[in-house]
């Protein structure tokens, strides 16, 4: 069996839907122990989240549930009851990570805020993960994913090139994206803070605002604001170079060719059409400048050629360029078959399911999906190593504590 | 200012334009020394993009697009083409943590940056490698390209579109910017199993793959049910409304997501409990979501009339979750963005005061990340050369005419 690199990290996860439970997902891939805790008798909202196999609803088949929490354990817990916050401490008192995506405050008025917890356990790295962060004037506002996205330049900016800016509504990319992308930022954070804490014994709180990281996947666009004064537009008429999946004659390409060699790379792909040999093109100045009626003459090519001659020539060619796929036809290309993207994890109730295997390749200490827990599958285990007898767990469970 | 809690870690830094660059400045801010490892002979294109230019003026020190990724860094020039320049290159491998590259498959393998030549410089490197669709499997392996085109190969721009539309593309180059913190987590993974056990390994980051689990209700839906979603608007599984709303002036816009009743009723108190909105049809959350179309059709005449930034702060006030759609003016005057500390400003000696984007997390114990300003070209070569290497002025001028230096 392969070396697991977290595998000596306990990680408490108090999180529901997404970013939180990606988060942990990120640890428990790695080999860390994630002890996920669920609301009692209803869990995890991503439970009752679609899509199902069969689209049956049950709460033990979402595979959104399954993929957010692939090899944690599972706890029913309720901290906002004395015994339940008492049992809430005892977990945190060892632990490394403790993730959280309650709305700001939530915890601290439980008395579980990160001064309660860092007196018990100095050594905890708490990461918070909200809408919009955990100071500031929007602090308390209601934020879903939808709306952290949309908030941002790239939010704005997407779908690009819009011809009517009264129709084309701005729209979400597909998924949670926002909350993957606090996600991702809780993470690279939380090990930031251990590797600091490796060094000075002292754990650290950690805020990762899912609007901050969608705002910052448009760096350059807001740059261009800053450096060059030019407010960013997405409606076709203000862009004067943009970039968008092209149509050919059985789908759609996408390529750029701001470059000489890839504005020459272009032109021999095409079969040097005369129609492009014009001198107003012969510069990137030109080409700018004319890219309308290029960009037009470009469709018009690419339409007599098929998908795979214009990618595998055109990369040949060193012109970048590349297919816009379907999801089918993603999910069945030969080459992520040979990365081994996508892997089938058995789950007692809900079967087997395909599913993304892993974000990126370790050769050392590769990360591995292991299925999700059921709905306090390890209370058990849990709960007798915190000291708490099946006596007193089933005095707990009768009071909705656990 | 105290310890940051990277310091002591050292990153010999190959990337450039987006992905890698985003990578480094991590570590950079977070205290590690980053040395990005640039030439003459390949200049990162985020400092020559005549878009990014500071009020247009052309410069290797005054692009936005350069200084919005690079700041906390330290910058060299080394020609990795003379044998010179990668024996240089060794010298400062063998005194870091880690390796970061972003090239096409085959100027990776030209340069000699692969994991195999990296490990025989320096046994327990952690290389960090990042690519379009990752650097092993079949021919996209050795494929040119860019952000964007990783999200067209995964289906990502064909779920984009609007009900019976072509794809469309997501804004910016976001597989970028994704990618980047999931290897900055992986990467601290593999320090820390190299710290407890003396091995180092080979990071090969795919940002395909890594949009491939950011969507992934797509492929499980497609691998359970057979369904490819195709184009999916702004729909949300369980949710409704939940959609974007045109509001006063030109290409403005506020989105509104309702998630259960109470918000519903929180929406209509905010319209003025208007008659339509009483329909039984919209009385639950299912009812609501399988009439969303109809909705959203009278949302629109609400919202029309309305301020988007004072439409949003109205129905957080009353309880609907909601936000304006900002654009780059507003997103740089925005109040909650200034307080939380995101952006910062630069008085710069070439393109004087501007604001870049900090850091989108906080630590609490680092009130102050490392935002030294983004390099001049070259501007840390006798740094690095004479005090790390130890070279002396002379040999560096040498290496310098002999453009190993360049």
């Amino acid at each position: 069996m392969a070396k697991a690199a977290l595998d000596d990290l306990k990680v408490v996860e108090y999180a529901e839907m997404v970013s939180g439970p990606m988060c942990g997902k990120m640890f428990a891939d790695l080999g860390a122990e994630v002890i996920k805790i669920e609301p009692p008798g209803c869990g995890d909202e991503a439970r009752r989240h679609p899509p199902y196999p069969g689209d049956e609803p049950h709460p033990e088949k979402s595979a959104f549930f399954g993929y957010l929490n692939t090899g944690k354990k599972s706890v029913t817990l309720d901290p906002a009851t004395a015994s339940g916050a008492e049992i809430f401490r005892k977990l945190v008192a060892d632990a490394d990570v403790l993730i959280e995506n309650y709305p700001v405050g939530h915890l601290a008025r439980l008395g579980l805020g990160y001064d309660a917890l860092s007196a018990i356990n100095p050594k905890l790295v708490m990461a918070s993960i909200s809408p919009f962060g955990q100071t500031g004037p929007y602090r308390d506002w209601q934020g879903t994913d939808l709306i952290a996205w949309a908030m941002s330049l790239t939010g704005y900016n997407t779908p690009t090139l819009v011809d009517d800016g009264e129709r084309e509504n701005p729209l979400r990319a597909p998924g949670h994206p926002a909350e993957m992308m606090g996600a991702a930022n809780a993470a690279a954070a939380a090990m930031v803070a251990l590797a600091a804490r490796d060094a000075t014994g002292r754990g650290q709180w950690i805020d990762a605002p899912c609007w901050q990281a969608t705002a910052n996947t448009a760096k350059l666009e807001m740059a261009a604001y800053s450096y060059v004064g030019i407010p960013f537009s997405r409606l076709r008429a203000n862009v004067q170079v943009g970039l968008e999946p092209l149509p050919c004659r059985d789908g759609y390409i996408y390529t750029l060719w701001a470059a000489e060699a890839h504005w020459r790379a272009l032109k021999q792909l095409l079969g040097n059409p005369p129609e492009l040999d014009n001198e107003i093109f012969d510069d990137l100045a030109g080409r700018h400048e004319n890219d309308d009626i290029l960009r037009t003459l470009i469709r018009g090519e690419l339409a007599k050629h098929d998908m795979d001659y214009l990618v595998t020539e055109g990369q040949r060619l060193g012109l970048t360029i590349g297919p816009v796929h379907t999801v089918e036809q993603a999910a069945n290309h030969p080459h992520l078959a040979a990365r081994e993207a996508f892997v089938d994890i058995a789950h007692p109730m809900a079967g087997t399911i395909r599913m993304p295997r892993t974000l990126v390749r370790m050769t050392a200490t590769p990360p591995e999906s292991r299925r999700a827990p059921m709905l306090g599958e390890h209370n058990g285990e849990i709960f007798a190593r915190l000291g708490i007898e099946a006596g007193a767990q089933a005095g707990l469970r009768a009071a909705g504590v656990i | 200012m105290g310890r940051l809690p990277l310091e002591g870690l050292r990153v010999a830094d190959f990337s450039w334009i987006i992905n890698g660059p985003q990578i480094a400045q991590w570590f950079a801010t977070m205290g590690a020394e980053v040395i990005k490892i640039e030439s003459q002979t390949y200049i990162d294109i985020g400092r020559t993009n005549p878009a990014g230019m500071a009020d247009r003026k052309p410069g290797m020190n005054r692009s936005g697009f350069y200084h919005a990724l690079n700041y906390g860094k330290k910058a060299i020039n080394l020609n990795l083409k003379h044998p010179k320049g990668r024996e240089l290159a060794h010298e400062i491998i063998r005194r870091s943590d880690f390796v970061l590259e972003c090239f096409p498959r085959a100027t990776a393998e030209g340069l000699g940056l692969t994991y195999d030549a990296m490990r025989k410089v320096k046994p327990d490197i952690i290389m960090i490698s990042v690519s379009l669709l990752g650097k092993s499997g079949l021919d996209p392996s050795r494929w040119v390209g860019w952000g964007p085109m990783a999200c067209a190969f995964v289906g990502l721009f064909d779920a984009q579109g609007y009900a019976g539309g072509p794809p469309r593309q997501t804004g910016g180059t976001w597989p970028d910017y994704a990618v980047a913190s999931t290897v900055v987590f992986h990467a601290l993974a593999a320090l820390r199993h190299r710290n407890r056990t003396g091995e180092g390994q080979w990071i090969d980051a795919s940002m395909g793959e890594t949009v491939i689990g950011q969507m992934h209700e797509w492929f499980t839906d497609y691998f359970m049910n057979g369904r490819d979603r195709r184009q999916w608007e702004n729909r949300d599984d369980v949710m409704a409304p939940h959609n974007t709303y045109p509001c006063l002036g030109e290409d403005k816009w506020i989105a509104i997501a309702v998630g259960d009743d109470e918000q519903w009723a929180a929406l209509r108190g905010a319209m003025g409990d208007p008659e339509w909105a009483r329909d039984a049809k919209f009385a639950d959350q299912y009812g609501r979501w399988k009439n969303r179309d109809a909705i959203d059709a009278r949302l629109r005449e609400f919202t029309r009339t309305r301020d988007h930034l004072q439409l949003a702060a109205e129905l957080q006030k009353a309880g609907v979750p909601a936000g304006p759609v900002l654009d780059s003016v507003e997103l740089h005057q925005d109040p909650h963005l200034w307080e939380w500390g995101y952006w910062w400003k630069m008085d710069h000696h070439e393109v004087g005061e501007r604001i870049l984007p900090g850091m989108p997390v906080k630590l609490s114990a680092d009130e102050k990340l490392n935002y030294s300003y983004p390099p001049d070209l070259g501007q840390h070569n006798r740094e690095i050369f004479g005090g790390l290497l130890g070279l002396s002025d002379a040999e560096i001028k040498i290496l310098m005419e002999e453009k190993v230096i360049y």
